[in-house]
Formats: structure tokens, C-alpha cells, sequence
């Protein structure tokens, strides 16, 4: 049993402390266990992953490919003509939890809704990806891109100049998939 | 007027009541409401795209499919009457199915534009497909007609008004937009053209939907078909708060709704009231909140130095202003200072503003009335009796006769004319109007009377004289001497003086006479001219034969113009004040000064002789709105010092030595008293715009620069006002025929044309000049001439007009303005209407103070 104990009172405050527990004899079989069974375990385990293949990169040499669903730095989409496919509706916005979209829509010389302004906030952005669900147009995702770390504040606005800039982006065929799902209907 | 309206219940026998079952709920209303309208009633959800609460039903979208027993099928709930015994289910299965397939019909030509719709958020096609649509597949599996991107398979947006945009794709075809403009409206430039699937909502051939009401169509669109296009793409409804505000211009008092975000003002809408709006709001209203957010404010105070104007920070311009007033008041005294504030501000502002001249300044020259000249020097002019008289706005959508003497209905009181279409389309009342102009009512009166030239009160005489012939009159009025008392005398004369034939006079007084309800209007016609008071007379004395100003029936008053002109009024903010109201200011103020003040003409006709020296002219302008321009600007140069506090730049603050930032009505927490003298509050918007202040806050500090309070904190000033407003009593009178002498008008000279300078459709006063949105239907000032004249002389719309002041022997002699012609398809014969809202353009230089109608001559300008 841990019993509490006051080792201690002044006038503001109470210091407790525990009741420290016996520590128990290990005896004969004990000893033997961790020294002589114990040490070759070690080694043979060393040894096994010496010969092994690394877990470990070298990262900014190398970089691992990420997973097809990975959630990363947010990029607009382009129709195939390079119109831009987001009009402007303010629905990720409004799905944001984090607030961190910021949008002001403007009229083209057709007559088309189009984004004036738009900015993401990359250091209030959870990259939960409840824009690219909400978005009707296809037009926002969240992709790869992992690296965006910069040393000012002001960086990590990310305004439509950026966001239509194509990353690398691997095929990502669940995506597709599920576009051309969303498409049919 | 509260008395005839008890005395109206108890005649009237008890409404006829149908009671039956919805939902399994018992429920009686009255007979002949719909099955939706008991719905309504006890708030029982019915979905709707076509009906609307002040039209007609015609049962068009079929979404209010309801289930009642013993009908085969489903019945649309609006186009059903409500009768005994019957027992309705608005939600069972049938009912449900029944609109799920309504929304399944209507979403196959709708395209899923949602996205790029301006309608989004606040559609009703969205919340109804979300609460009563498909949760599963449609049944239909073709693609649909009209594809988004798609440019061969569907409409493009098309600009069919100033302010609206039409996107036909998203058009369900409910007709509300055509059945509102024609029904509520009576404006034919909305309609629905081909037919079948190629239905368009289109402008009539060759125009486009420019009414004074075209906004509200885009209001009650169900869909994003009709957009305005000062709301397209600028922000989400999600993203705005909504707060309740008023109407600024008019008198009406029409009540609106402010959508805001964080930073500014981004649209106003209605906000139903049917005691005075009905739902309807005029464009001005809709666009008016512009001012708020224009560039063309003022954002900080404006010292002239050196005949340049400085941009200054308010402790410098209160220096000026303090050290200023107070050396006129210490070398001239007090009554040297005068005071000019514009009916369109608050009613704690108008306060502060008497509180400062009447309590703290110690002098007794305040008026409201800048736009006005030749006003009544005494306490109990029958004008001011008149104009106030108890009036509601809803009572003429209830009145059997409606009567309207010199007024631009549609001008000057949008909703007290909508009110008047209303009475004639449900309870098919008679219109008579008479005016020297004709006028947007014509299309719905009974019969359009147009006198002559200044003989209004000729024409109320004969009125007089009709009634009193036909043996109409009231019973209890002394009718012995009306020979003496009027001139002309005979009906004969009267008729033949105003040009309307004795016949249609006699009618007219007849069934004024045979009415239970009658109204009475008098508008700015009575108010602008300068034998106001004779008019005013004139139109007493019918009111007195008809028994409306005795209490027995009806209402009958001479309405009051701007947004607070009543308000003013009951404030007391005009020197020839009662000896009760006087008694209740000098009781507010501690100090009340003894001299009797100087109207707006004395402190004209002052500040050129020696008697005005300094002024303050708050809000207004009368340089630009008020009679005769170059009479006021020649007063207003002669005085040592002027302050003008307003939101833009305009002539009169282009005389001034101190120019103070004003806030407009979307900036700051106040109320105003519409024309029944029904008090409104309307909140802030948005922040103030520079270092603008409201005019309560200005005053205060000029106040405070003089070394005086006008109050500790706001409460207290509001406390103040509406001790006013409640002691406030109409003046009473003894009840007598007055009499009423006409004296011809000289005789024009030839080929000279009468001009009436007014508000143009589209504005009001001189500050809706600075809303863009208005400024697309009457981008300047124009001259409006009727198709006749302006055929006689060759003139087009848009074409450059010359206009020369034509008066022989006075100042304005050789006033001339280059106009864009405006060829109107109401006016009839030779007046001509120029708008007075334009800086640029002071078409008040051919007005005078002194006759009753301004003469003008007109010559073309040919293109080069």
C-alpha cells in the first residue's frame, strides 16, 4: 500500500511524500537472469539488425513516399483548359474548424464568379481536409507536400498565386477514383 | 382618429369564421383565408416558392401540396379555401411524396450552380430540396438539360435593369417578380416571354426594369434568377449579421434590415411591417445605405484658411468654431446666431441641436424647413394645423375614397402609394387626385384631375362649393357665408379659373362625400408653394365638410417630407412654436431666451441686412434643395462665420469657414418619426467612417468648446426627447370655414414653359447623389419633358437641353443650365420637372421665393 505521509508543514503548504517500497531479493535465479541470460539476448539482437535494412532515411537526401491519403499542404486545382475550378462559393471556409480560410470573390470579364482573394493560414490550418470534402468544385485539396516550414509569420499565408502553383503530386488513385464517383452523380 | 377607428369596429358586423382541422388541430380563422393561411396562422410548416403573403396566390410552383379528406388528390394549400369541417394533414406520406417529386421536377432544369449563386445560403429552393427533397436517387437518369459550363444549352446572364441580373437557368418559374410588379407595384417592365420549357423573365421589349421598386423583385425571388447586381459576388449571407434600421429619406418610415459583416454595411433589405411598408421598399431605401459607405465622404473636420479648405483635427475646428461664436455673441448678441438642421437626422441629434441654440446659446433662430420659402410666421397657421393631423399609413390601404391634392405620390411617399394601390386592388377604392402635374397615380385613379397652373386652392374651392351646392356637406358646419369667405365664389368660376369641368368636381365631392373612410392627401405641391397657407385653407375646408378634422370619419393631412420632419415638429425646432410646447422646452433647458426667433426666410433676409451674424447649418443644404440659389448663396457669403456639419461635400459647405464630418444613419444607434408620428429606432451598422461623429456627439463638443453640457451621458438626452415626444400634443382649434382668396398669378410670358424643380425618381435630398447604385437610374440631373412637347420640339432622350430662367424683372434673369433631356412616358403637356439633386447641376437657380410657379425657356443643342 502507498501510504501518504507528511513529512513536512510550514505555514502555506504541505509537502507529502510516499512511504518508499521494500525492494525485494532477487535471489540465485534473479542474479543469473539479468547478467548471464540476459547480456547474449543483447548482442544477438544487435546483431540481427546490423544485417538488416534500415529503418531510418537520409531524410533531406532522400524522402519517403507518402501514403495515398496523407494530408499535406493545400493546392487549387485547374480545370484542363487552366481556368481555375474554385469559384469563390466560401463553403470550405465556412466548413473550416479552424477559421484559417479567408476568401473575397470578384467577377471575370465572362461574367464568372471567381476568387479575387484567397488565403489559407497554414499556421491556424489543422489539416483536418474538411475543405476538400466540403469544396462542390473539385478545386481545393489537401496534397504531399510536407515542407512549407519558412522563419516568418507572413510565410505561412498562403494566397491563390501559391496555392495554384502544381506541386509534385504522386497519382492518386483513390482520389481519382472518388472524383470520378462525385462526378457521376 | 383613434376615436373613428372604435366607433369603425362596432358598426362593422362580426367577421364570418370557418373553423376546421389540421394536423388534428381545431382551427377557425376567417372566411374566405386559404388552407395555407390557417396554416400560417397556427405555424404549421407549409413550403412555398410562389406565394407570397401580399399577392395573390395563383398556385403556380404546386409545392404547398397539402392532403385533405375526402379530395381525391393532393390540393395545393394556397389556392384552397378554407372551409367548414374540413380536415387537412400537411405531413403525412401522400404529402411528403407529392413534394418530393415537386422538388424532383423542379431540380431536372435547375442547374447545381449553387456554388457560384448568389441566392446560396438563403434559397429557397435549397432549404425546401434539403428538408423535402430526394434523399436518394432521381428517378430520371438522362443528364441534365442545362449543364453547367455548357454554353449552347443555356442562358447567359443578362443585365435587364440597372440593378438586376438575370440568370434565366435557375428560373423555376413562380412568377412572383411579374405578379408583385403589376399587382403591388402597377409597373408593367418585368414579364414572362415564349412559352412552355423556353419561358424567359425578361425586361418589356426595348427597356428595362428601372421602377422605383425594382428591388424588391429580387427580394422575393425563391431562387438566385434575379440578382442585384450591387449584392453579386460580394459576400456570403452566412458571413453577415443583420441589424433593424429605417428608412433615412422619407417620411414613410419604411423599415429595413442592414446586413453587416465585421467591417461594413453590404446590403439592406425589408423588414415587413405592414403599418407602414407592407414588405415593399423603395430603391432609395434599398440603395440609400450607400452614403455610408461612399468615398465621396467627408472623413475629417475642414478649416477654411486662406480661402483653402484644411483638413484639421476636431479640438482645432472646435477652437475656431467656439472662439468664433463666441465673439459674435459677445460684440452682437445672441440672437446674431442661427441655426439650420435638416429633418433627416435623428431625433437625438435634432434635440442636442435645439438644446444648443434655445438652452445654451440663448438664441431663438432654429428651423428645419431650408427647402421651403414664404413659411407661416405664426403659432396656429392652418398649415401647421394641418400637417399635423393624425395620419396612418394603413388606414389609406383600408379607405373606400382616397383623395391626393398637389402631390407626386410616388416621389414623395412610395408606400403611402403602394398603400393607395393596395385599397384600389383589394377594396377596389376610389382615387381621385388632383394636381398640376400629371403624376405615376393616373394609371389607377378614378379620374386625374390637372388644374391649371397655380390655382390649387381654386380647385379645392370648388370642392368646397360642390359639397356645399349638392347639400353634402356637414350638417353641423355654419356654410351661411362661403360667398364672402372664398374667392372665386361660384363653383362656375372656380371651374372655369382651375380648368377642371364643374361635372367631374361634382363627382368627385360626391363621393368624397358618400365615403365611410375617405383619406386626404396634401403633399410637397402644398408644402413648396408660397401660398401654402391659402392651400392649406382650402384644403381645411373640405377636410371640415367632410367631417374629418371634427374626429366623425377618415383622415385627412398634409404630409410631412423627410425621414424627421415630424419629429422637428414635435421638438418644437422652429421659432414660431406654441405657448405649451415653449412651456415644456423652457422646462427642459432651465434657460429659454425671450426674443422670438427668426425663421429661415428672416435669417435669409438677416444675413444680408445686419442681423444674422454667424450660422450653423447642420445636415443640410439649402444652396442645392432650397428656393432660389442665388438669393441663399448671396445670404449665406454675406455672414461673418458658417459652420456646416455634413456627410459629403456639397454647395452649401463650399461657403463655409468651419466643415464638420457627419455620420450617416448606418453609423450610429438612433430614431426617427415617420409622418403618423410613429417613433422607430434604427441601430449602427458599422464603425464610424474617419473621424465623422454623429450629430448629437458634434454638438456636444461644440457645446463643450462653448462650455456647456448638453447632456452627461446618452440615456439622459434620449429620456429627454421622449418626455418631448410624449407631451407632444397636436394642435386644437375651434372649428370654422376659413377663408380663402385667390389672386391670379401674372400671366407667363410666351414660349415660356413652367418647371418644377424636385427629387428625381431615383433620389432624394442631396445625399443619395453619393450612392452608386442609384446613380445607374438617374446618373444626372435631368429635365423631364412629356413625349409631347418633346416631340413638338424635337427632342430625344439624352439629348442636351439649354435652360434659361425666364423671369423679366429679377435677379435670375440670364440663369441658364445645360440638362440631359429625360422624355417621360406620365407627364402630359408643358411643365417640365428637373432634379435638384445634383451638386453639379442647381437647377434652384430658376426657382424664386417670391411667385408661385418658375418660368423657363428650353432650346436644344444640336450635336456637333
Amino acid at each position: 500500500m502507498n501510504k501518504l505521509k507528511t513529512i513536512s508543514r510550514t505555514d502555506d503548504y504541505v509537502v507529502l511524500s510516499r512511504e518508499s517500497r521494500p525492494v525485494p531479493d532477487p535471489g540465485v535465479w534473479g542474479m543469473l537472469r539479468t547478467t548471464v541470460v540476459a547480456i547474449p539476448i543483447g548482442f544477438i539482437t544487435v546483431f540481427k539488425h546490423l544485417f538488416r535494412k534500415s529503418v531510418t532515411i537520409e531524410y533531406p537526401f532522400k524522402k519517403r513516399p507518402m501514403f495515398p491519403r496523407y494530408r499535406g499542404l493545400h493546392y487549387l486545382e485547374r480545370y484542363e483548359d487552366g481556368t481555375e475550378r474554385c469559384v469563390c462559393c466560401g463553403l470550405c471556409a465556412a466548413a473550416c474548424p479552424a477559421d484559417a480560410i479567408y476568401m473575397e470573390p470578384m467577377e471575370n470579364e465572362n461574367g464568372e464568379r471567381l476568387a479575387k482573394v484567397y488565403e489559407i493560414n497554414m499556421i491556424r490550418c489543422i489539416f483536418c481536409g474538411f475543405c476538400e470534402e466540403a469544396c462542390p468544385e473539385e478545386a481545393i485539396f489537401l496534397g504531399q507536400e510536407y515542407e512549407f516550414a519558412t522563419d516568418s509569420r507572413d510565410g505561412f499565408i498562403y494566397n491563390k498565386e501559391k496555392l495554384l502553383v502544381t506541386h509534385p503530386r504522386p497519382e492518386n488513385t483513390l482520389k481519382k477514383m472518388w472524383r470520378k464517383v462525385r462526378r457521376f452523380f | 382618429m383613434s376615436d373613428t377607428a372604435t366607433k369603425d369596429q362596432k358598426t362593422t358586423p362580426a367577421v364570418e369564421m370557418v373553423s376546421l382541422t389540421i394536423d388534428g388541430r381545431p382551427i377557425s380563422v376567417k372566411k374566405g383565408a386559404t388552407v395555407l393561411d390557417a396554416c400560417r396562422q397556427e405555424n404549421i410548416p407549409v413550403p412555398t416558392f410562389c406565394w407570397h403573403p401580399k399577392l395573390r396566390s395563383v398556385g403556380a410552383c404546386r409545392m404547398c401540396y397539402v392532403e385533405i379528406e375526402k379530395f381525391p388528390k393532393l390540393m395545393v394549400s394556397c389556392a384552397t379555401e378554407a372551409m367548414n369541417d374540413m380536415v387537412v394533414l400537411t405531413d403525412s406520406e401522400k404529402c411528403r411524396e407529392g413534394r418530393k417529386a415537386i422538388i424532383e421536377f423542379i431540380l431536372l432544369d435547375h442547374p447545381l450552380d449553387c456554388p457560384t449563386c448568389d441566392k446560396g445560403g438563403e434559397c429557397d429552393l435549397q432549404d425546401n430540396a434539403f428538408e423535402y427533397g430526394l434523399s436518394d436517387d432521381t428517378r430520371f437518369a438522362f443528364r441534365k438539360a442545362r449543364k453547367i459550363r455548357d454554353k449552347n444549352s443555356t442562358f447567359d446572364d443578362l443585365q435587364i435593369g440597372p440593378e438586376m441580373v438575370r440568370n434565366q437557368n435557375r428560373c423555376i418559374l413562380c412568377y412572383k417578380c411579374v405578379r408583385a410588379n403589376e399587382e403591388a407595384f402597377g409597373e408593367y417592365d418585368i414579364g414572362a416571354y415564349q412559352r412552355g420549357h423556353n419561358t424567359e423573365i425578361d425586361a418589356a421589349p426595348g427597356g428595362q426594369v428601372a421602377s422605383l421598386y425594382s428591388g424588391n423583385l429580387v427580394e422575393i425571388c425563391p431562387v438566385g434568377a434575379l440578382t442585384s447586381s450591387d449584392w453579386r459576388y460580394k459576400i456570403r449571407v452566412w458571413n453577415t449579421q443583420t441589424v433593424p434600421s429605417i428608412d433615412p429619406y422619407h417620411a414613410d418610415g419604411a423599415n429595413l434590415t442592414l446586413w453587416k459583416d465585421a467591417t461594413k454595411v453590404h446590403r439592406a433589405t425589408s423588414r415587413m411591417n405592414d403599418d407602414t411598408d407592407d414588405g415593399w421598399i423603395s430603391d432609395i431605401a434599398r440603395y440609400g445605405y450607400q452614403i455610408a459607405t461612399s468615398e465621396r465622404r467627408i472623413k475629417a473636420p475642414l478649416v477654411n484658411k486662406n480661402g483653402a479648405m484644411v483638413e484639421v483635427s476636431w479640438e482645432e475646428a472646435l477652437g475656431v468654431i467656439s472662439r468664433r461664436f463666441k465673439e459674435v455673441k459677445e460684440s452682437q448678441g445672441a440672437p446674431c446666431l442661427a441655426g439650420v438642421v435638416s429633418p433627416n437626422l435623428d431625433l437625438k441629434t435634432l434635440h442636442a441641436f435645439n438644446k444648443l441654440f434655445r438652452g445654451a446659446l440663448g438664441s431663438n433662430n432654429v428651423d428645419y424647413r431650408s427647402d421651403y420659402s414664404n413659411l407661416p410666421t405664426d403659432a396656429d397657421s392652418t398649415y401647421g394645423f394641418m400637417a399635423s393631423r393624425s395620419f396612418s399609413i394603413d388606414a389609406v390601404a383600408s379607405s373606400d375614397v382616397i383623395f391626393v391634392v398637389g402631390s407626386n405620390l410616388i416621389r414623395e411617399h412610395p408606400n403611402v402609394h403602394l398603400k393607395t394601390r393596395r385599397a384600389i386592388f383589394e377594396k377596389l377604392s376610389w382615387l381621385y387626385t388632383a394636381n398640376p402635374i400629371v403624376t405615376k397615380s393616373a394609371d389607377c385613379s378614378t379620374d386625374e384631375m390637372i388644374y391649371n397652373l397655380g390655382t390649387d386652392e381654386v380647385f379645392l374651392n370648388g370642392v368646397t362649393l360642390s359639397l356645399i351646392q349638392q347639400g353634402l356637406a356637414d350638417k353641423e358646419v355654419d356654410t351661411g357665408k362661403i360667398e364672402t369667405l372664398l374667392i372665386p365664389n361660384t363653383l362656375e368660376k372656380c371651374a372655369e379659373t382651375c380648368g377642371v369641368s364643374v361635372e367631374r368636381i361634382n363627382e368627385c365631392a360626391k363621393r368624397l362625400a358618400n365615403s365611410k373612410s375617405p383619406t386626404l392627401i396634401a403633399g410637397e405641391l402644398v408644402s413648396n408653394s408660397i401660398a401654402r397657407e391659402n392651400i392649406a385653407k382650402s384644403f381645411y375646408n373640405v377636410a371640415l365638410l367632410l367631417g374629418i378634422v371634427q374626429g366623425k370619419r377618415g383622415q385627412a393631412a398634409v404630409l410631412a417630407k423627410a425621414a424627421n420632419s415630424k419629429g422637428a415638429e414635435a421638438l418644437g425646432l422652429f421659432p414660431e412654436i406654441s405657448a405649451t410646447q415653449t412651456a415644456t422646452l423652457k422646462n427642459q433647458f432651465q434657460s429659454f431666451p425671450e426674443l422670438a426667433g427668426a425663421n429661415w426666410d428672416a435669417m435669409l433676409s438677416g444675413a444680408q441686412g445686419e442681423d444674422i451674424k454667424a450660422m450653423l447649418i447642420f445636415g443640410a443644404n439649402p444652396v442645392q434643395t432650397g428656393a432660389d440659389y442665388n438669393h441663399i448663396k448671396k445670404s449665406l457669403e454675406s455672414l461673418d462665420f458658417l459652420v456646416v456639419a455634413d456627410l459629403k461635400e456639397t454647395p452649401t459647405t463650399a461657403l463655409a469657414d468651419v466643415v464638420l464630418p457627419l455620420s450617416s444613419f448606418a453609423e450610429y444607434d438612433g430614431s426617427f418619426t415617420n409622418l403618423e408620428g410613429r417613433t422607430q429606432d434604427f441601430c449602427a451598422g458599422m464603425k464610424r467612417i474617419g473621424a465623422s461623429l454623429p450629430g448629437y456627439e458634434a454638438l456636444n463638443r461644440i457645446a463643450q468648446s462653448l462650455g456647456f453640457s448638453l447632456y452627461a451621458d446618452l440615456s439622459s438626452l434620449q429620456d429627454e426627447v421622449s418626455e418631448l415626444l410624449d407631451s407632444y400634443n397636436a394642435p386644437e382649434r375651434k372649428h370654422f370655414l376659413m377663408e380663402s382668396h385667390f389672386q391670379a398669378p401674372p400671366a407667363p410670358q410666351e414660349n415660356s414653359l413652367p418647371l418644377f424643380a424636385g427629387d428625381a425618381l431615383h433620389h432624394f435630398g442631396h445625399w443619395t447623389e453619393m450612392c452608386h447604385s442609384l446613380l445607374e437610374f438617374n446618373p444626372e440631373a435631368a429635365l423631364e419633358i412629356s413625349a409631347d412637347l418633346a416631340s413638338r420640339l424635337d427632342i430625344q432622350t439624352g439629348d442636351s437641353v439649354r435652360v434659361l430662367c425666364d423671369r423679366g424683372d429679377k435677379g435670375n434673369k440670364g440663369e441658364k443650365l445645360i440638362l440631359k433631356a429625360l422624355v417621360s412616358d406620365i407627364l402630359e403637356g408643358d411643365t417640365l420637372l428637373a432634379s435638384h439633386n445634383f451638386a453639379a447641376k442647381p437647377v434652384n437657380c430658376f426657382t424664386s421665393r417670391d411667385s408661385r410657379v418658375s418660368y423657363v425657356r428650353i432650346e436644344k443643342i444640336e450635336k456637333q
